[in-house]
């Protein structure tokens, strides 16, 4: 329990602010970065559902080979990638482990690394395209293809209310623990440690919930004050707020050269 | 629809609260369990997968659909957005059946102060979920592996595999953060939290005896009619504008280059659509040969 | 003619909150001019807050009571006219301002409004906003790298986005310094002044009202009690102190010496003609608080070795936070840290508790070293009170919080000794109720209880008296006297020059960072180049007795006017005598 305790401490606030704050504005100067949201969209709608419908191992290996490259430029860092990879690998590795018992063979992996490579490409474009974009580009592309004004209201929420959220729950995990007695033995694999900690996890909530209730009836004071309505934003606002998202030469040119690619693809198999 | 109308009713403002309310605390705690460590076994693992709890308990406290909605796209936005990890169409699978779950279990309590409704509403709630989630799981190999029928044993394994992390996360985590903190919460919290927002609690005059409440029949019956006023309600709630790709293609680009690239992104689509059809025909003249 | 004049009007206004028994307004008539700067008083409870919301039409719309009554706001009839209608004339800034900020960046939520209300110059209207009142950050800058003070300016900039006519702060200065609270002030007099905007605060600090406003209402139980121009208004001290509203210092020293005849000093210039120049040899009562050498002699309970602390940032850098502080505390002091926002001061408490660690140099707590030990074991010996006291409630009860470190160590015959604290500190009537739920005043007092149950010999507290009104800060003062009962040393963080004039045996002088003087009252008070240079402000009595050239300071309005009585009588028998040589 020592390491978990050790890590606790060391997982400060002001630690996980900053480096939410770098996963959302690291990548700000890629190329990808400087598209347009729908161009990205676009991008995704269809190499993230296209690949469901395509059997045919050298087409998928294609987009793969291209969805690599898009990774690389929009620079993401290789902990998101790795850990993709190492989830994609696992599940096809123990769905072959369990088919063994119901009669599988060497012949079941075929078809399980071509249903991974699917997933791959599906995986990495969501990845390539949903990183690319900061959250405001995020959230402004939402509402700009008729998202609910409540979702682009939700990440900047989000941005703003995270801290203040993170400090007090802190504030009130501590209280627990200064206050209350860590169990004195570990048990066996720290099980006893493990569900105090948890424990008090839970319990954290129901202080939070109550404080958390008096801040949303200011903020829902403050948003009516400040004209936002709960209707939604009218078609004007949308328009004013949304008015410097513009398609522009690279983002046509991104779309021909993937539609070319794809095209290509499947002309040579 | 029946089950809506016994609801008490909340103006714009206060189900914005709940929602903001939601939101909030069911993103903060996906952060959380995402840094506490978990232990696997294969299929089976003692992980905290979600605390559930939180929505469970807002849902049964106050308007559920809200509620539901709240913590769904907190989930997206503090989960996973801020943490760099949205994954576009995925998210909106997990968006619907996590609200849906979330409402219907709302919807089935009546009497907050009743621990037995409390608590079968949270493990019926967490369970819809899990189904919905395994049933995703399966129909994606299905749709992803070319004649799964034809290779053997891994229809089976899928299964299984599902089978056994579906009872792995009810038993684990429906029990551990669902069950037992939704039923320490809901009593604590009732006729405290609600007048912090400003509105009544809602009242529990109507009784039902405990066969009426608990009988299958009724449980099945609120679930259809859950869902059936989830839809409803989703979309008469929700402000989905009209796609505006708007003009500004032809403001701004008014030559050929447009058309070109639209072209290309037609042909890519025409050739999709072929694709996939022939597949489909092929996959299901194969289907009715194996039959 | 009338029209034009009056900015609001309120007329027979009664309104009932949804769910409540009694009515939070009842039959409350008002009439504010265009222009004018109005400071809203009462004690807790009297629905100040609640008058200002009718203000902006949040009653009735949002709160759908009962509602019986005319307002009126710039021609406009709140029942009339939605929220979003009557804010373009209406700006409103909340108490907790930290949650009616709703967007990441500073620019973003200074022109949030206007986006909303569709402008298309929403962006320059943002931009002005945040040069009207004067923000230094950057409008791309994240809102939670604000400083507090800086995050008051935004609110105030989202609130005069719109161009209103009428602007309602509600406690402008509750969580700041003396000089940042000037600041605030200063600016709404200019947005008064330059941009002809009517001002309404809701302000518990008479002395800021006595400098900065025009006119004063009063309310008490939801009744309006009369509208008053200031200093009439302030010279009311016996009905003030009815309603739990202390008037200025000096006005209350005056009244204490000559009764409420003629008219009575509200400010400190106002004050230094009307008492005077005094006699300054009147010897003042020794000073109770100066703790005997002999004390220093002890162990020190708190040592601090060249510790330093600094802060990652997010360009990946370190902010120092605290310099190489060197100090010791020892048993029996009450001490006093005192000095601006960001001058380290909670960072030296959270070293002294072991949650953080220092960098370099050491912190050791009854001789043991922060560093080789949990901060849970540490517990056992320092308590560290939070500014917030919702921090401090964990659980649903204040009983169980109370006891909740007696029963997680099994201490025998608890129960007893639970009940001897909340006696003592006046909560057992309040002991089955959720501390969230409690007005401020009772969630401080349970806060110093449940520090205090956890049976330190060191007790910290940060801000114990931040956003409390002036009757209730008089009971956590005394309050304080409770705890100093049960443990060795108190150690306070505040920006309350009151508290540390009427408290502190040491005070400890912070200035970024570093440790700038360490002395008592005296030293402190008496020298104008430490606090101009710590950005501090002596007490309203201090200054005068200061001004007055009085020696040794007076720290309180009574020994003030018992040592002014004692100087006229003693002028009054030398002139006496002097007259009677001559005759």
């Amino acid at each position: 329990m020592e390491q978990v305790r050790k890590l606790l401490d060391k997982i400060s606030v002001e630690q996980i602010k900053i480096e939410l704050l770098n996963t959302a504005y690291g990548n700000a100067n890629t190329l990808l970065a400087r598209l347009d949201p729908r161009t990205l969209f676009i991008w995704y709608l269809f190499f993230g559902i296209a690949p469901w419908f395509i059997h045919q191992e050298p087409v998928l290996l294609g987009m793969f080979v291209f969805m690599v490259i898009t990774t690389v430029m929009s620079r993401i860092s290789p902990l998101i990638i790795a850990i993709l990879c190492m989830g994609l690998l696992s599940q096809a590795g123990y769905m072959l482990v369990a088919s063994w018992f119901f009669g599988g063979n060497w012949d079941t992996i075929m078809p399980l690394a071509v249903l991974t490579l699917k997933l791959s490409v599906i995986s990495l474009a969501s990845v390539t395209a949903f990183c690319a974009m900061d959250p405001e580009k995020l959230s402004d592309g939402l509402l700009k293809v008729g998202a609910p004004a409540k979702v682009s209201f939700g990440i900047a929420y989000g941005y703003r209310m995270l801290p203040n959220l993170l400090d007090e729950y802190h504030h009130i995990f501590l209280s627990f623990r200064l206050r209350g007695k860590a169990p004195e033995k570990h048990g066996i694999l720290y099980w006893r440690s493990v569900i105090y900690f948890v424990k008090i996890a839970v319990l954290s909530f129901y202080p939070l919930l109550l404080s958390m209730a008096k801040r949303a009836r200011t903020t829902v004071e403050a948003l009516e004050t400040k004209g936002f309505s709960y209707a939604g934003y009218d078609a004007e606002v949308r328009r004013i707020k949304l008015a410097h998202l513009r398609m522009q030469g690279r983002d046509y040119l991104f779309l021909a050269v993937s539609a070319l690619y794809v095209v290509l693809l499947f002309s040579l198999t | 629809m029946s089950l809506m109308k016994q609801r008490y009713v909340l103006t714009q403002s206060q189900k914005m609260m709940v929602f903001i309310l939601s939101m909030s605390l069911y993103g903060l705690s996906n952060m959380i369990t995402e840094l506490i460590p978990e232990f696997r076994f294969g299929p089976i693992e003692l992980s905290v997968e979600y605390f559930a709890f939180i929505p469970l308990t807002l849902c049964i406290l106050f308007h559920p659909l809200y509620a539901a909605v709240g913590a769904s796209l907190g989930e997206v936005i503090f989960g996973e957005i801020m943490l760099g990890q949205f994954g576009g169409l995925g998210e909106l699978e997990k968006f619907l059946a996590f609200s849906l779950a979330m409402f219907i279990a709302g919807s089935l309590v009546r009497d907050p102060k009743n621990r037995r409704q409390v608590g079968i509403a949270a493990i019926t709630g967490v369970a819809i979920h899990q189904m919905i989630s395994s049933m995703v799981d399966i129909g994606k190999v299905w749709v992803g592996i070319e004649e799964l029928e034809a290779v053997p044993g891994l229809a089976e394994s899928v299964v299984v595999i599902e089978g056994v992390s579906f009872l792995n996360d009810v038993l684990f985590s429906g029990i551990l953060f669902a069950l037992l903190p939704t039923m320490y919460l809901v009593p604590r919290l009732y006729g405290k939290i609600e007048p912090l927002l400003g509105m009544k609690p809602r009242d529990n005059k109507m009784r039902y005896s405990i066969g009426q409440i608990l009988g299958p029949r009724v449980i099945v019956l609120s679930i259809v009619a859950a869902c059936g006023a989830f839809i409803a309600e989703f979309m008469a709630e929700s402000d989905m504008a009209l796609i505006e790709w708007d003009a500004d293609f032809v403001d701004t680009y008014g030559d050929w280059f447009i058309w070109v690239s639209i072209g290309a992104a037609a042909l890519v689509a025409l050739v999709t659509i072929l694709v996939m059809v022939s597949r489909r025909r092929n996959a299901g003249g194969k289907g009715v040969s194996h039959g | 003619m009338d029209e034009q004049q009056a900015v609001i009007r309120i007329d027979d206004l009664t309104f009932t909150y949804p769910g409540a028994e009694e009515p939070a307004l009842r039959n409350v008539s008002l009439s504010i001019d265009k222009g004018d700067f109005v400071a809203i008083i009462g004690g807790n409870g009297s629905a100040k807050s609640t008058l200002c919301k009718t203000m902006n039409g949040l009653i009735p719309h949002f709160y759908t009571g009962d509602y019986a009554g005319e307002v009126t706001i710039a021609g406009l009839r709140t029942d009339e006219h939605s929220v979003s209608e009557l804010s373009r004339h209406v700006g409103y800034v909340y108490q907790d301002f930290e949650n009616q900020l709703v967007r990441p960046t500073v620019l973003d939520d200074a022109s949030f409004a206007p986006l909303n209300y569709g402008m298309r110059n929403y962006k320059e209207r943002g931009m002005q906003a945040l040069a009207m009142v004067g923000l230094d950050a950057s409008p791309r800058e994240f809102i939670w790298q604000l400083s507090g003070g800086q995050k008051h300016l935004l609110a105030l900039a989202g609130a005069v986005s719109l161009g209103p006519d009428i602007l309602i702060v509600d406690e402008p200065i509750a969580q700041l310094d003396p000089c940042h609270a000037r600041e605030i002030y200063e600016l709404l007099r200019r947005f008064n002044e330059q941009h002809g905007m009517t001002i309404i605060v809701i302000e518990h600090h008479t002395e800021f009202i006595a400098d900065y406003c025009e006119h004063v209402v009063l309310m008490a139980g939801g009744r309006l009690v009369w509208k008053k121009p200031v200093h009439e208004a302030l010279n009311q001290v016996g009905e003030l102190l009815c309603h739990d509203v202390f008037p200025p210092q000096v006005t209350q020293a005056a009244h204490r010496m000559h009764g409420s005849h003629g008219r009575l000093p509200v400010t400190l210039e106002e004050a230094e003609q009307y008492f005077g120049p005094v006699n300054g040899s009147v010897p003042a009562a020794a000073d109770v608080l100066a703790v005997p050498e002999l004390i220093r002699r002890d162990q020190p309970v708190v040592t601090t070795e060249a510790a330093s602390f600094s802060y990652k940032t997010v360009e990946r850098g370190k902010k120092p936070v605290l310099r190489e502080v060197s100090l010791s505390f020892y048993p029996g002091e009450q001490v006093a840290l005192v000095g601006n926002n960001g001058a380290g001061k909670s960072s030296l408490l959270r070293l002294i508790t072991g949650v953080t660690k220092p960098e370099s140099g050491s912190v050791h707590v009854k001789g043991i070293d922060t560093r080789r030990t949990s901060p849970e074991s540490l517990a056992d010996l320092v308590t560290y009170i939070y500014q917030n006291p919702e921090d401090m409630f964990i659980e649903d009860s204040i009983r169980k919080d109370v006891e909740f470190f007696l029963k997680a160590r099994k201490v025998v015959g608890y129960q007893e000794k639970v009940d001897r604290i909340l006696s003592s500190f006046n909560l057992t009537g309040l002991q089955e109720r959720d501390g969230r739920l409690l007005s401020g005043g009772q969630q401080r007092r349970a806060s110093l209880a449940i520090g205090v149950a956890m049976d330190p010999s060191i007790i910290l507290l940060d801000e114990p008296t931040a956003s409390l009104d002036i009757a209730t800060r008089k009971d956590i003062v005394s309050m304080l006297a409770e705890v100093r009962r049960h443990v060795d040393t108190v150690i306070i963080a505040t920006h309350d020059m009151q508290l540390v004039a009427e408290w502190a045996s040491r005070i400890i002088v912070m200035h970024e960072g570093q440790v700038i003087h360490d002395g008592t009252r005296e030293s402190v008070f008496g020298d104008p180049y430490l606090l101009a240079q710590a950005g501090l402000t002596a007490p309203q009595i201090v200054e005068l007795s200061r001004r007055m050239g009085m020696q040794p300071l007076c720290y309180t309005v009574e020994e003030f006017a018992a040592r002014c009585r004692a100087g006229r009588e003693e002028e009054v028998a030398r002139n006496g005598a002097g007259a009677q040589a001559i005759g």
